[in-house]
């Protein structure tokens, strides 16, 4: 990534300039004051005022003084007030009378006494306004005089320029840090915009379940995370992709297998049908009955190891939605009711509607469980001729209870087999958040499917 | 006499198979691929096929048939078992028998898709009527006079004649004469099938042709 393009540069950037502005305003103000300086416009003298330079001067002047007339001390004062406009002086002669005074507005006695003189000048001392009292002359004789100036006359320009333009500093600097403030918002708005436009697209999803790409616009930090994005997309297509085909080729294994091994059964059953419609003695006809139950029997049993091994690999297609259950249960009974009829089996159904009569489930799977508890019916519960099929409601659940007089599954008949249809049963049964109970005696076996009443809040 | 086109590679189970269909009276052509299949296709009443073929496979023979022959049932006869498999079968063929068959069942199966496309010339005996599928004109053989239904009773035995030996519940019948979905407790149903009894049974009380399951439905068993 160019670093120009990125947005710790366009951040820098803004930041420089905002110091820039700092900078460029400090500038500013410093011309302008200089302007107003250089227009000279009384109120600001140019230079700043040393009070030393000053007091130097006033003793000077005042040691100059020879001729102490009134005229020569108003000329003086006159030329003093000319450079420091709202400085006051007066003249004391050496008898203590007040003489002279310029520019004074205190209330000053007439006459100075020593005492008074004394407590003047520590009263001023260090003092506002500041004060210089300088002898006139060589000597002490011709009095003394005294210049008092205002302490703010010695501030530097800058206060002065602050006092008289300080609203238009004010404001000016506010809009400068408004205008900072207006840009960094934009900037930070606009990252913020394409955050959350980046965080939406993450949770739309496409038809399969993934998110879907999205558009890079700019080549900063932002894009190159939507960049990022658009990998982990890609990488994520590919790895369902390729999970379906493992998956799609694991069930064609097993389909080739299954297939492979019915092929031979299939002609195993036709040499057994050849046989039958030979003259046979009726051991003959026994065995050949034998045979032809293998036959089923073993179809039925590599159909449930299939079954099973996709189950506990969770390949198995799971597609659950809501089906009217005793409807579903009542056409499932029409194919394996001519089976037990012809078995010799009484046959007791009584479905009766319950509330709700819709469960979520797979019909396929919910199909495969009648079909093996059915089928264990037939091969293990043969002998007592007997099965019902029957509702059962009540406020905790909805239930289909099947029952037979067989033995019980712990007298096991002949026919073996019976775990692994069961645990299929039982695989499907939780998978479908059903319950399922079997209770078996040697008079018989009772196996109940429910839906409870709380899972279906 | 019906006409079968018959595919099938595996050759043991071909030859069974064949004599047996023959044997029940049937004309059957058996094929071991695909190859040569344009020339028998359009004179065969019905098609058996296996799924697994050398060259095309059972569903791409399937679906080209079912493409230029519509009226040609076709049954699928293969060891494949898994749902997708038949689900994919099914959606061209009418039927999907899976192997180890018994022949009586591949039998019972081909009489009923034969029925529903009108090819079987059987006049059907069931009981002491004598039901011509063609025009359903349906006869009383005890005294020979032809028994008139009413435009329901008559769909009503049609339907069950196509599902013959097949159990149908309430919702199926009526959902198939009717065409609208069933609502529990309606009573139309048992109406219209009692006054079918009272016109084909000989004793309506003690129904020999209309068979009640109970708990599940109807049934019309040859």
């Amino acid at each position: 990534m160019k670093f120009f393009r990125s947005l710790l540069a366009k951040y820098m950037l803004i930041i420089i300039l905002a110091i820039s502005i700092v900078q460029i305003s400090y500038l500013g103000v410093a011309i302008f004051v200089l302007g107003i300086t250089k227009t000279g416009t009384g109120d600001f003298s140019s230079g700043v005022l040393v009070e030393s330079d000053i007091e130097e001067q006033w003793h000077a002047q005042a040691k100059n003084m020879t001729n102490a007339t009134d005229d020569a001390i108003t000329q003086l004062f006159q030329k003093w007030q000319e450079q420091f406009p709202t400085a006051s002086m007066f003249w004391v002669s050496e008898e203590g009378n007040l003489l002279t005074t310029w520019n004074v507005k205190d209330q000053l006695p007439a006459k100075w006494t020593p005492a008074y003189t004394t407590q003047f000048i520590k009263e001023r001392y260090g003092d506002d306004p500041f004060t210089v009292i300088a002898f006139l002359g060589d000597d002490i004789s011709n009095g003394f005089i005294v210049l008092e100036i205002p302490r703010v006359a010695f501030n530097p320009p800058l206060i002065k320029v602050y006092d008289n333009y300080g609203n238009f500093l004010f404001f000016g600097v506010i809009a400068v840090i408004l205008f900072f403030i207006v840009v960094s918002l934009l900037f930070f708005k606009g990252i913020r915009k394409r955050l959350l436009h980046l965080q939406e697209a993450m949770e739309i999803r496409d038809v399969d379940g993934l998110p879907i790409e999205i558009q890079v616009k700019k080549r900063d930090e932002i894009g190159q995370l939507e960049h990022s994005f658009n990998r982990m997309v890609c990488e994520l297509r590919d790895s369902k992709q390729r999970q379906q085909k493992e998956e799609q080729l694991r069930r064609e294994l097993i389909a080739n297998l299954s297939h492979d091994l019915r092929t031979p059964l299939t002609k195993v059953r036709a040499q057994s049908y050849t046989i039958s419609k030979e003259a046979l003695s009726e051991e003959g006809k026994q065995a050949l009955k034998a045979m032809d139950t293998s036959i089923v029997n073993i179809d039925a049993l590599i159909e449930n190891l299939m079954s099973y091994t996709l189950l506990m690999a969770s390949k198995y297609k799971f597609e659950p939605k809501d089906i009217n259950v005793i409807r579903f249960v009542r056409e499932h009974l029409t194919t394996w009711y001519p089976v037990f009829e012809r078995e010799g089996f009484t046959i007791d159904i009584e479905l009766q509607s319950f509330e709700p009569v819709e469960w979520r489930v797979d019909p396929l799977w919910l199909g495969r469980v009648f079909d093996n508890i059915f089928q264990n019916v037939l091969r293990h519960a043969n002998s007592g001729k007997y099965i019902s099929v029957k509702t059962e409601s009540t406020a905790c659940y909805t239930a289909f209870i099947v029952e037979d007089h067989g033995q019980g599954m712990k007298n096991e008949s002949n026919a073996k087999g019976a775990g692994i249809g069961l645990s299929i049963v039982d695989v499907m049964i939780k998978g479908m958040h059903l319950e399922w109970d079997i209770h078996s005696d040697h008079s018989g076996t009772k196996i109940i499917i429910k839906k409870s009443a709380k899972l279906e809040k | 006499m019906i006409r079968i086109l018959y595919i099938e590679d595996e050759k043991e189970i071909g030859q069974w198979v064949s004599k047996e269909l023959t044997e029940r009276g049937y004309d059957v052509t058996w094929l071991e691929s695909g190859e040569g299949l344009e020339q028998h296709i359009n004179s065969k009443d019905i098609a058996i096929l296996d799924v697994m073929l050398p060259g095309l496979d059972g569903f791409s023979l399937g679906k080209r048939i079912k493409r230029e022959n519509k009226d040609l049932p076709i049954l699928m006869l293969s060891a494949r078992t898994a749902v997708e498999d038949k689900i994919e079968g099914l959606h061209f063929a009418d039927d999907y028998l899976t192997k180890p068959f018994h022949p009586d069942e591949l039998v019972a199966r081909l009489e009923v898709l034969l029925r529903r496309y009108q090819k079987s010339d059987d006049v059907l005996t069931l009981q002491h009527l004598k039901i011509d599928t063609k025009d359903m004109q349906i006869i009383n053989t005890i005294d020979e006079e032809e028994i008139l239904l009413t435009g329901k009773q008559f769909y009503l035995l049609q339907y069950f004649i196509r599902h013959l030996n097949q159990i149908l519940t309430k919702e199926q019948l009526y959902e198939g004469v009717w065409g609208e979905s069933y609502i529990e407790g309606d009573k139309t149903l048992m109406v219209h099938i009692r006054y079918l009894r009272e016109k084909i049974e000989i004793n309506p009380a003690k129904p020999m042709i209309i068979e009640t399951i109970r708990g599940i439905g109807y049934r019309v068993k040859q």
